[in-house]
This record gives C-alpha cells, structure tokens and sequence, in this order.
C-alpha cells in the first residue's frame, strides 16, 4: 500500500452511535465514538473519525490523509425501511399474481417477526402496511414455467402503458420487477428493465433476479420491493459520503459492509441497498470470528447485550451460519444474510410483575436511553435491568461510563422497592436478586435454543461477551452453560468497526438449478463455470489477483421428499470431479443428521441438489495486530475498592475486591467473586472464575 | 413457591415444547408440517392433565390430554420407563384417524412425573381415499387404520411387529415412517429436556411449579369471566354435504366465573364424514377459546376447568361409533370453532372493558383439497393445497380483518409459493389473487379470502387427482358481528375445457371455457386442458356498513378488495364519474336507513 | 339504573335494551329486541360477491333499529329456524 498511507480506518454506523476504530501497523489500536445523526448519516461518521483522530493527537484532516482504506457499514436502509422514508415504489409482476407481496403467503406475513406472545393474541396482530401500494402493483402478461420455458411470450406494448401508468400516473421513482421463476429464466424481466431504461431512464429499476435469484415468488418479490424502495437513498448517502470524505481530503476507496458479512465497493453496495440490512450486527459476527482466530479458538457463541435488546449468533469452526427467515421490520426478504438472533432483553428493559403470579418479567418494554433506567435521574420511574445491577453491587454509582454520568443509586431503590421488592414481599437485594437470575436464565435458555436447533453443544464454545451490559451476567449464563471460556474483548464497545476492518471483500453468486444424485461433476461445473468467470471479472476489476483471491463453492442439497435444504461447502477448489462431488453429497447428509438429528433423513426418495453457491473473497491486507508483553498474575495495584456484591454460589452479596481495568497490565489474574470496571463497562466474575487480561487487552474467562 | 423460581420454570417448559416442535419440524421435513404447522407438541401432569400447550392446531390440545388419561386407564400397571405409546381413534379421544398422537410418560428417578404428546397430520392412513380425508368413507372402518391406545415402543425397544404392521396399512409407508420418527424424536427431546429441569430443581420444586401454573391460570381465567356479564349468547352454523343440510347451534351461558357450551339443538349424525366425536367438539370449543378468552393466560387445565360442554348424543357434535369423521377437522369441528368463535366474540363486544377484544368469524371454512398422482419427475406426490391454511382475518373491534390473514385455531400458519407448488405436482396456476367482496362488509371489514385456478402441465400421466371434501358453498359459515355481514363462501369448479388454445392464460373464472361443474365432495381429475377452479371464504364484517367512513370504502374499491357495486349498494358510498360524491353519498345512506324501515312496515 | 353495553351496538339502560345510536327503547332486558326491531330478509345469493353454489333459502336477516335505521345485528339463516336469542342477566 502506499507509503504515508498506513490507516485503515473504519466506522459503523449504529442506531444510537457510530463507532470508528484505527489500525496501523505496529501502533495500539485506537476507538472513536460519536451519536448517530440520523437521517443525514454522514455528520455522525465525520464527528466519530474526528473523535479517533483525537485520541491521536491528530485532526481529521490529517488522519483520513494518511489513510489508505476506509471501511463502512450502516443502519441507512434499516432506518429508511423502519421510517418509511423510502421512494415512490411501483411493482411489475406476472398477472394473476398481483397480490403476491400483499398478502405475505396468507398469516405468514402477520405473525411473522412477533414473539409468542403476541402470537397468541391473534386479535390485536396485523401486517405491516406494504411498502407498494396496491394501486401501484400492475400485471404483466407473460409467463414461465417450473424449468424457465417461456410459455407467454412478454408484451412490450403492454409494458409500455404499465410502466406509463405507474410514471404518469403515480408519479413512482422506483420501479421493481419480479416475475414467476424468472430466477431460472430471466429474459422477461430483462426486457422490462431495457424497455424501462429506455422510456423513463430516471426511474430506478430492479429486477428479482439480479437481487435475489432464488425460488419462492413472495420472498423474491418483497425483497425486489424494498430494494427498489431504499435504492435511490442508499445511492444518495453513498455518494454524498464519498464527496465528504474527498473534501475531507481521503481519496482511497470507501467499502460498504453487507449483511452477509463482506465488504462490497461503494459504487457497488449502492445498487443493492437489500445487502446493507443488518450489516453492522453482521460484522460483529466477523469481528467476533476473527477474534476466535487471533485466540486460536475458531467455535465461538457472540453475545451482545446493549440497551434494548440481547443479540447471539453462532460460529462453529470459523463457519457462520446464515438467516433462514430474514426480515426487515416485519418484512420478509431472502439474501445471504448473518444470523443474529435476539431478545428483548438489554440494560434498559423494564422489569414488571405479570398480574395474578407475580412472577418478574424483564422487558420485552425498553426504557431506551430515554428516559432510561431510573437510577440515570433522567425521568425514569420504571426500574430496568440497570437499576437492578446497582442494586446487586455490580456498578458503582461514581464511576459510570468512566465517572462522566453520576447515578442516583437511592432512587433506584426506592422505586424498586415500591414497584417490585415490597409486591413480592421481599427485601430489595433479594427481589432484586430474583430478576437478575430470571435474566440469566431467560438468556441461557435462548442460546440452549439457537444451539440446540444447529445440533451443537454449548460446552464445545467459547463465549464472547459485546455490549455495554453482557460482562455483568456472562458470568451467570456462561456457567449454567458450561461453555468452555469467557472472553470480554478489548474492543468490546466497538464490536462492529472491528468487524469491518477484519472482513474482505466478498461476492456472493447463486445458480438454481434441479440436478438429481447422483449427477455427473460435468454439470455441476457447467453451472459454476458462469459463475467463476464473472466471480475472477469482478474482483480483478477490484484490484484481487492470484493469490489474493478465494473462490469458494457450496451446493444446496435436500432429500427429495422433504422441505430442508443444507447448504454444503464444497471442500476442495471448483470446478470438481466426481470423487470431490461425491464427497461434498457425503458431507450433506453428516451436515444433516447432525443439525436435524438423528433417524431425520428419508433417503429411499433419493437426494436432490437445487442452488449452487459460490462465495468470492478479495482478501484484504491487514496488519498484524501486535500483543503486548505478558507480565506478573498480581492484579493487586489495579484493586480499587471493596464492596459487598451478589455471588450466586453464596446465594447473596458478598463483601468483594474491586478492579479498575485502565491499572490492569497483561499477564495480571483477578479472582472472583470480583468487579473489573472498565470505562464502557463491567466485568463480573462470579466465585470460582478467574480473569485474565492478555496481551490484547481482553479479560479471559476461565472457571475453576 | 417463590415467585422468581416458578417464572424461571415457567420459561423453561415453555422453551421445552419450543425445541421439541422445533424437533418435528426438522426431522420430518414434511410440507404440510412445516408449511402449515399442522401439528400440536404439549406437557401433560402425571395424570394426564394438561400442563403446557403449545402454538399448534389447538383444537389438539384437550383432545391429547384425554388420550393421556385412556393410555392411563388403559395401560394401568404397564407403564414403563421408556416407553411409547399411539393412540388415533376419534371414540376414544382422537380428531380423526390422520392425525395420530404420540404418547410418552416421563419418569424421574422411576416414577412417573409427566407425558408429553405431540401430533402431525400423516402422509396417509389407509382410509378410502388418499391423505386422510375420505369422503367416500361411510363409517369409521373405511377410514383407515385406528387403535384406541397401542403400545408401540416399550423400555426403549421398538415393538417390531407393531410397527411393521401400521406401515403394512398406509399409502407412502416412507413418508408415514417419517412422520412417526419425527413424533418419536419430539417426544424424545420433550422427556430429557423436563428431566433436565427436575434434576436442576428437585421433583417437588417442579412439581409445584406446575400445580401453581394450573391454579393460576384457573385462577385468572376465573377471574376474566367474572369481569364479563352474565348472558347467554347464541350462534348457529349450517353444514351441507350433498344436498343434505346439518346445523351446529351453539348456546353459550356465562354465570359468574363459568361458561357453558350446549349444542342441544345440533343435528343428528350424517352418514358423511363430516361428523365429529365429543373429544373433538370439546378441543372444536377450547381452540378460539384459548387466544380468544386467554391470549395473556397459560393454556393448561386450569383454563379447562371453569368450562362445561353438553353436546346431545347421536348428534353431528358427538356422533356414536360406527359414524365416519374423517373429514371432521374441517367439517364439524370447524363449525364448533365458528360456533364459540362468535358467541364468545358477542360476550367481549358487551363488556366496557374487553371489547376491544371482540372479533367476528375469521376463515370458517378448510376447502382441504389433496391432490394426488404422478408428477413430472414420475414419483408420486400427494400433498394439501396449502392455500387452505391461508383463510381470511375476521373484522375486529380494533380494525379490518386481515385479507388472507390465516385463521384463529392454528396462529402460526402459512401457505405455500406458488413455485413451491408447481415444483412438486404438475400443475399450472393461472392466477392466485384476494377475491373481491369476499370479505364479509360492515363498520370494518372482514378480510378477503382468494381465489385460484390450476390446470395440468407436464404431468406424465396427462394430469393428476384430486380429493375435495369442501363444504361451505351453500351456506356462508364466517359469521358477521354487531350488524356485519358475513364472509363469502366458497366454490369448487371443474372447468371441462374445450380444446382450444384460446384459455390457456384466462384471467378469471369466466375467461375459462368450456362447460363449469361445480363440485364439492369426492374424487375428481385433473386432466388434459380441464381446470380446477377454487376460491375461499372471506372473514366476517363487524358493525353497519354505512357507518364505514366512505374514503375507506374507495380505497376498498382501488385495491380491489369491493367491487363499485358493494360499494354503492351494501356501503351507500356514491360516485360522480368515477369519484366520491360526499352529498350523494350522505343522501344514499339517508335512503338505504329509511328503507330499513319501511321494508318492515 | 346505569347504561351499560349489551352488544356494540345496543345498550341496557333502566332495564331496557335500547339502540347504541339513538337511546330508542326496544324490548326490556329480559325479552326478544328482535322482534321489535326492524326486519329486513335478503337471500344471501343477491349479495355480491355470493358464490356459485349458494343455496336459494338462505337469507340474512338484517335487525334494524326501528327508530333511526342503523344496522344492529345481522345472522344467516334458513326461513325455518327462529331468531339467536342473546340474553344479558341484569343483576338484582
């Protein structure tokens, strides 16, 4: 890379703050953190990069003057989806199907992205209102069938006055099209596309099957749909962050995080806003993988639990394993995309007593930032999950965020004890007491779910712990888990920018195709062979040759009779031959067996192979993050203070040592019971754990 | 008990029923059970009753808790530790012979401590026709295989010969195997997860945990009912099955904290297989009861309790043995889940406080079609037109019914892709769409059912089959609330075309050619250029339809949910050319009010 | 005595079931409202969007108020079968 250019920088855009973090060569990695500044985005990145450069010693000027990347994600279209900010959007879809988007596959779309309990209240659900209007949906005569033969042949006259009415008449910026298996033949689409460049060349179009070339109208089209409806937005923030960033004296190339876990170049990512949808969770699955691999332990389960909600995914062997069901807002869309699943279940969760039982509930309510736990004094009166951590010792009311926020520890009580504690006729350490184990075990229960569900067992996993509030209760969960270790990373607060700046740049190419097993490789190949060659165009557009390029196949497999379909890494390079195909259908039905259990699979109908896969990688140079020297286990000169905490192996508070994270060196051992507090967060170790900080500067967990 | 334990063991018995229908889902991999959850996994106590319940088809929840306690009755002394037991007959607590039970005690440290059961609709059953529903079926011997209680796995060992001979019974012996693993695995997954949970807490910790969450669900639902007014409510649902016509009446009486169904006055049994047995009125009544009456009330048995059924014998609602039931799941049953539907939407609307609540009929009618035969790639394929779970939202206190919107008994359905569909059979839909002025008009307006048109294409055998076992084209079933009109009904149509060219892309019913059958009950082909036409019922609507404000009424008209017509005669709305004319309007509804009147006089 | 609902669209007040609209009295609390409102029968295959196969007896009744004409209850029905009888028991 060039001299004198020996940044990479990158900045993540959440939905509260944008984060930034700085990497060169040999010097300490530094963090940057500014609010989000929604809806124009791009203020916020600046004020974040500033921030870093600050920590420098540096102005932003000088800073993004010696970068020589500058890696990006975003809330952008999440955010337009959720405010309904999107364009004027018509849809052209084959006629007869017109309701297709509408009517989300019947309840599908109406409890879709509910939690139980809203799901058992039929009553009071509903769809979301579509982002395409009915009277802007037009039927186009045309048709293809099961295997891609055109049977109707597309009517461009027709067309024509669809695309007229929808222009003239409902006055749409965004056109999407989406017509019936056109994944396997997309002439028909193709020719509306030209047609519609044609006689309204300001209108954004979008075609199913270049976004989401997959089976299944519905999905494809709702995902066509909000495409067509963030496209002209994305492309807007894009390129205005690009004219800021070059006054702003950076002319390297910017590269836009997907939800799929790459990075695409700006110019690109602005044609499919679709992959931007959750690309900051997203890369703090990446963030998290390659911290597993820095510690040499490649099985991790990601926690991350901030403000509103607690988030987990899962990265078994350095494999992430995508979304079946993906949804924006309560919209379904299909694209390769991370799974991160979550809970309503953060910082900021009310606490309430269910009527009758008085059995404690923590959230799914946020108090939110705003007017936040009781014990910020901003207002809130109705005690959270914060206040319960005061009140069990874990934070100290001086020291929050670094002593920058005072907390009002006798409010907290008093509302606690009025709201909760006297109702359940407890004190307030043992109500309080109470809610904390009914978090943890909320929390254990969903991982025990998400792990179960892929045929893996938590004990195999090493827990990593993001997010302002994880620290106090990994802890609790990570042992009724029985995970192999606890980390609480250094980077912790900046999960997602350290995940940007660890991810490459990626392509992700699909085919569908029905092949039976056993086929000839010739066939498989045949499929890939388009695949490949338009795969090695792009990325040495890019600037990737030889060995900075990583071509990697997977194939779709299902037994024919059932509806489960496991993508397949194949394990050697592609194009194959038929012991390496036979290998990869071996491989299908261990893959199988393993996620959906044993005695699951019908083989007597025989195996069928329906999408084939290929991940393209650009691999990005990235320096050496160097580790600090280890020194001495003695944590005592980082010891602050003594207070009494809550032990869960004593059953209640426990006078214990207190330790500030800043006086910690490498190499230092902190025994539990104990309270590491560093500036964005706490660490507790519960009796039996010990902690200690590596050369990274991240608290390893291990148990006794 | 302490407050905080028993919502931590409330939450995991809850998870316990999640991962194991997680469970069946997975390893059955059947369309039919992980597109339109047709499936139900629940907790019993170790007397059988029920404990937990999960999202499923609920009208399966009572009913496996009555199969529970006949495996008790019937099993007393044999019940082992690893065992397993089957039980499908509808005289003994079964729906119908197609959706059989799978049974298992749970023992902890030796002694039996709870059962869990769970439920799939199976490929096949070896009634008369293919799929389970058998309207040529004309008693219980001609609807396949059914044991009142069998055991089929004991101290962990398979009974060979017990399963050999079930599969020796069935259609797609494969695939029935499949679905009975997938149960086995299920009930597997629910015994060691509750073991699970009494070895972190001891026995008698759950075991409160778990009386404590009957009592209070009693308790609570108690308590609602004591909110609601003393009445009585009544609702009647005809039924039609070749030109023979059968009513379920339904009086509903709530006196303090209890609620009586009495269905005297229902008809006597039919000889067709629309009937139903007591065990599956009584789950018919408690599957829009429970998210109707308890959407915030864990269903269990103390929901169960403060509630009677009296269904007169002999009767449609509790049919004696030999009668056929095959089709009862969306026959009868149906009608009793339309029936309380109603009666209990009538008793929310008349209290202050719950009549937010209240809600008119949604989806009253499964047209459950199974088609069958050879498909393109020659296997065979027999599957349920998924379409059938995808029924029409009722109109609602709080709003419109939602179109397409799924129905009350089985919240988490959905229907299948169109290419999903044209991928397995060969066939060709010609449109698949909301069908207009289905949704039954009012204040709000019920959801609009659809409409669809299939023809053959590419099928090997020149086309396949299909089973119709539809009622609901005689009589509308989704009834209206509070002045709403009902739901429209449905309609089978055979299409025998003519052999031209011309339709091959019709865009509607009318646009087919040739001569229109409308069917409703047996065996029909699909061949050649012939057409099935479907469509299904709308929700019903829910207040006066000229008190709908008239911009919703033109909005109805642009999305294609009303036609000009409904809107101008049923919901008084007028059009200038083309446009809302506010006086005409005013004055049409002024019109069509004193014509109210002056009918009568 | 108190108003009170008794349906959405009747009320109960001084132990009448009155129209929700405009207060008219229609029968007291414990008799048929049906049969002093007014009636109106249309056979529910003149509706739109009826089907194909409806049946040519089914009607919906159509229970209006008899002073201000709103629509207060409706309910399918075969000529031979009597009205739904709804009841609320006034205490005391």
């Amino acid at each position: 890379m060039t001299t004198g250019r020996k940044y990479l920088v990158a900045t993540d855009v959440g939905g509260t703050c944008t984060d930034t973090i700085v990497f060169a060569s040999g010097e300490p990695v530094r963090l940057g953190k500014a609010l989000s500044t929604p809806p124009d985005f791009a203020t916020g990145v600046l004020d974040s990069i500033r921030s870093a450069a600050a920590s420098m010693g540096l102005t932003l000027e000088a800073l993004l003057a010696q970068t020589s990347l500058f890696m990006h994600g975003s809330t952008v279209v999440d955010n337009a989806v959720l405010t309904r900010d999107g364009s004027r959007t018509g849809l052209l879809t084959t006629e007869g199907f017109e309701d297709t988007v509408l009517v989300t596959r019947g309840a599908y779309g109406r409890w879709g992205g509910l939690t139980e309990d809203r799901i058992k209240h039929p009553v009071k659900t509903d769809r979301a209102p579509a982002l395409v209007d009915a009277a802007r949906i037009v039927g186009i005569a045309e048709r293809v069938d099961y295997k891609g033969a055109v049977l109707r042949e597309l009517d461009e006259a027709q067309v024509e006055r669809a695309v007229r009415h929808l222009v003239d008449r409902h006055r749409v910026d965004a056109i999407a099209v989406s017509f019936l298996w056109s994944f396997y033949n997309p002439v028909n689409e193709q020719k509306v596309k030209a047609l519609i460049n044609r006689i309204a060349p300001d209108v954004y179009c979008t075609l199913s099957s270049d976004i989401a070339p997959v089976p299944g109208e519905y999905e494809r089209s709702s995902t066509v749909v909000i495409n067509a409806y963030a496209g002209r937005i994305t492309r807007a923030y894009l390129s205005s962050l690009e004219t800021l960033l070059a006054a702003t004296g950076y002319d390297g190339p910017v590269m836009v995080m997907q939800g799929y876990g790459g990075l695409l170049p700006a110019h690109e990512a602005a044609d499919r806003s679709i992959g931007m949808l959750e690309c900051g969770p997203a890369a703090g699955v990446i963030g998290s993988r390659a911290l597993g691999q820095l510690l040499d332990q490649p099985d991790v389960i990601a926690t991350d639990m901030g403000g509103t909600t607690f988030k987990v995914s899962v990265i078994q062997g350095g494999t992430i394993e995508y979304a079946r069901e993906p949804m924006v807002d309560r919209f379904h869309y299909t694209q390769p995309k991370i799974e991160v699943v979550s809970i309503g279940s953060g910082g900021g969760s009310i606490i309430s007593l269910e009527p009758g039982s008085n059995a404690p509930r923590v959230g799914p309510r946020s108090a939110g930032s705003r007017p936040g736990p009781v014990c910020y004094g901003l207002g809130g009166d109705e005690p959270t999950l914060t206040d319960v951590f005061m009140l069990i010792g874990y934070m100290d009311p001086e020291i929050f965020l670094g002593g920058s926020m005072r907390l009002d520890r006798e409010r907290a009580r008093q509302v606690f004890e009025q709201k909760i504690a006297r109702p359940l006729g407890l004190s307030v350490e043992a109500a309080a007491i109470g809610v904390y184990r009914v978090a943890a075990a909320q929390i254990t229960d969903l991982i025990r779910q998400i792990t179960v569900e892929r045929g893996l067992d938590p004990r195999d996993f090493v827990l990593h712990a993001f997010g302002g509030s994880c620290g106090m209760v990994a802890g609790m969960f990570g042992a009724e888990l029985n995970v192999r270790r606890m980390v609480v990373p250094y980077t912790a607060s900046v999960n997602c920018a350290f995940g940007l700046i660890s991810a490459d740049i990626v392509h992700e190419y699909a085919t569908t195709a029905l092949l039976p097993v056993p086929s000839p490789a010739e066939a498989v190949n045949r499929l890939f062979a388009p695949m490949l060659e338009k795969a090695r165009a792009q990325l040495a557009l890019e600037g990737f040759t030889g060995d900075r390029v990583r071509l990697d196949g997977a194939v779709d497999l299902r037994y024919s009779r059932q509806v489960h379909e496991v993508t397949t890494p194949i394990r050697g390079s592609v194009p194959l031959d038929d012991a390496a195909l036979a290998g990869v259908v071996a491989d299908f039905e261990a893959l199988y067996e393993r996620k959906y259990g044993k005695g699951s699979a019908y083989r007597e109908a025989g195996m069928e192979m329906t999408q084939f896969r290929l991940t393209a990688r650009g691999l990005m140079e990235r320096p050496e993050i160097a580790a600090e020297a280890t020194g001495g286990a003695d944590a005592a000169p980082a010891r602050v203070g003594r207070r009494p905490i809550f032990v869960e192996a004593e059953d209640g508070m426990v006078p214990s040592d207190i330790y500030d994270f800043e006086k910690l060196r490498p190499g230092n051992v902190v025994a539990g019971p104990a309270v590491i507090h560093t500036p964005i967060t706490t660490i507790v170790l519960q009796a039996g754990q010990r902690g200690t900080l590596d050369g990274y500067r991240n608290v390893i967990i291990d148990f006794a | 008990m302490d407050p905080i334990t028993f919502s931590i063991i409330r939450h995991r018995l809850f998870r316990v029923v999640e991962e194991a229908v997680m469970t069946l889902k997975h390893v059955s991999g059947s369309a039919i059970t992980n597109e339109g959850h047709d499936l139900m996994v629940s907790l019993y106590r170790a007397d059988g009753s029920l404990l937990m319940g999960g999202v499923g088809f609920l009208h399966h929840l009572t009913s496996a808790a009555e199969a529970c306690k006949a495996i008790i009755r019937r099993f007393d002394g044999q019940i082992h530790e690893g065992d397993l037991f089957l039980l499908n007959d509808p005289y003994t607590a079964a729906l119908h012979t197609s959706d059989i039970y799978l049974i298992a005690p749970i023992h902890y440290q030796g002694r039996l401590v709870a059962w869990s059961a769970c439920f799939v609709h199976v490929f096949d059953i070896g009634a008369m026709n293919p799929g389970g529903f058998a309207p040529d079926a004309v008693d219980i011997f001609t609807e396949g295989f059914s044991s009142p209680g069998l055991k089929l796995i004991d101290r962990g060992e398979m009974r060979q010969d017990v399963w050999d001979t079930i599969l020796n019974m069935v259609r797609g012996p494969e695939m029935v195997a499949l679905d009975l693993r997938s149960m086995i695995a299920c009930n597997n997954v629910a015994g060691e997860r509750l073991i699970a949970l009494f070895e972190k807490y001891g026995a008698e910790i759950v075991d409160d945990a778990c009386r404590m969450l009957i009592e209070q669900s009693e308790q609570r639902l108690r308590e609602r009912l004591r909110e609601l007014p003393d009445g009585q409510w009544q609702s009647r649902q005809y039924l039609e099955v070749k030109g023979e016509t059968y009513r379920v009446v339904l009086t509903m009486r709530k006196q303090g904290d209890e609620l009586v169904f009495d269905f005297t006055g229902s008809s006597p049994q039919s000889k067709y297989s629309v009937n139903c047995s007591k065990w599956a009125s009584l789950g018919g009544l408690f599957a829009p009861l429970f998210p109707l009456l308890c959407y915030d009330i864990t269903w269990n048995e103390g929901v169960i309790r403060p509630v009677r059924m009296i269904a007169p014998e002999g009767s449609i609602v509790n049919c004696a043995r030999p009668a056929p039931v095959s089709v009862a799941t969306v026959g009868a049953i149906q009608s009793v889940n339309n029936a309380a539907c109603a009666t209990i939407g009538k008793m929310l609307a008349a209290s202050e406080r719950y009549a937010e609540e209240s809600t008119a009929v949604w989806h009253a009618n499964h047209f459950a079609i199974f088609m069958f035969g050879t498909n393109q790639r020659g296997g065979l394929s027999i599957g349920i037109l998924t379409e059938t779970f995808a029924g029409a939202g009722g109109a609602r206190h709080v709003g419109d019914g939602v179109d397409i919107g799924g129905e009350i008994p089985n919240p988490i359905s959905r229907m299948a892709n169109v290419e999903t569909i044209e991928a397995t059979f060969p066939v060709r839909y010609l449109f698949r769409r909301r069908l207009k002025d289905s949704g039954g008009p009012g204040r709000h307006r019920g959801g609009t059912g659809g409409e669809m048109m299939i023809v053959a294409h590419d099928a090997p055998d020149g086309g396949i089959d299909y089973v119709v076992s539809g009622k609901g084209t005689k009589f509308p079933q989704s009834d209206g609330l509070a002045g709403g009109y009902p739901g429209a009904l449905n309609d089978y149509v055979w299409i025998h075309a003519d052999e031209s060219d011309a339709t091959a892309f019709a865009g509607s019913l009318a646009d087919m050619k040739g001569r229109h059958e409308p069917i409703s009950w047996g065996v029909y082909p699909l061949r050649g250029k012939d057409g099935l036409y479907v469509r299904w019922n709308g929700g019903g609507g829910l207040g006066d339809p000229l008190d709908r404000p008239a911009e919703q009424v033109v909005n109805d008209v642009t999305a294609g949910a009303i036609s000009t017509r409904a809107a101008e005669e049923v919901y008084g709305v007028a059009f200038k050319d083309g446009v809302l004319d506010p006086t005409l309007t005013e004055a049409r509804r002024r019109d069509l009010k004193a014509r109210r009147l002056q009918e009568v006089a | 005595m108190a108003r009170r609902r008794f349906s959405d669209t009747l009320i109960l007040a001084d132990g009448k079931i009155c129209c929700g609209a405009c207060e008219r009295p229609l029968a007291a609390a414990d008799r048929s409202w049906k049969e002093q409102a007014a009636l109106t029968v249309v056979p529910v295959a003149s509706l739109p969007g009826a089907g194909l196969g409806t049946d040519s007896r089914i009607v919906l009744r159509r229970f209006a108020c008899s002073g201000c004409g709103s629509l207060l209850e409706t309910e399918v029905a075969l000529p031979e079968d009597p009205f739904l009888e709804d009841r609320i028991v006034v205490a005391g």
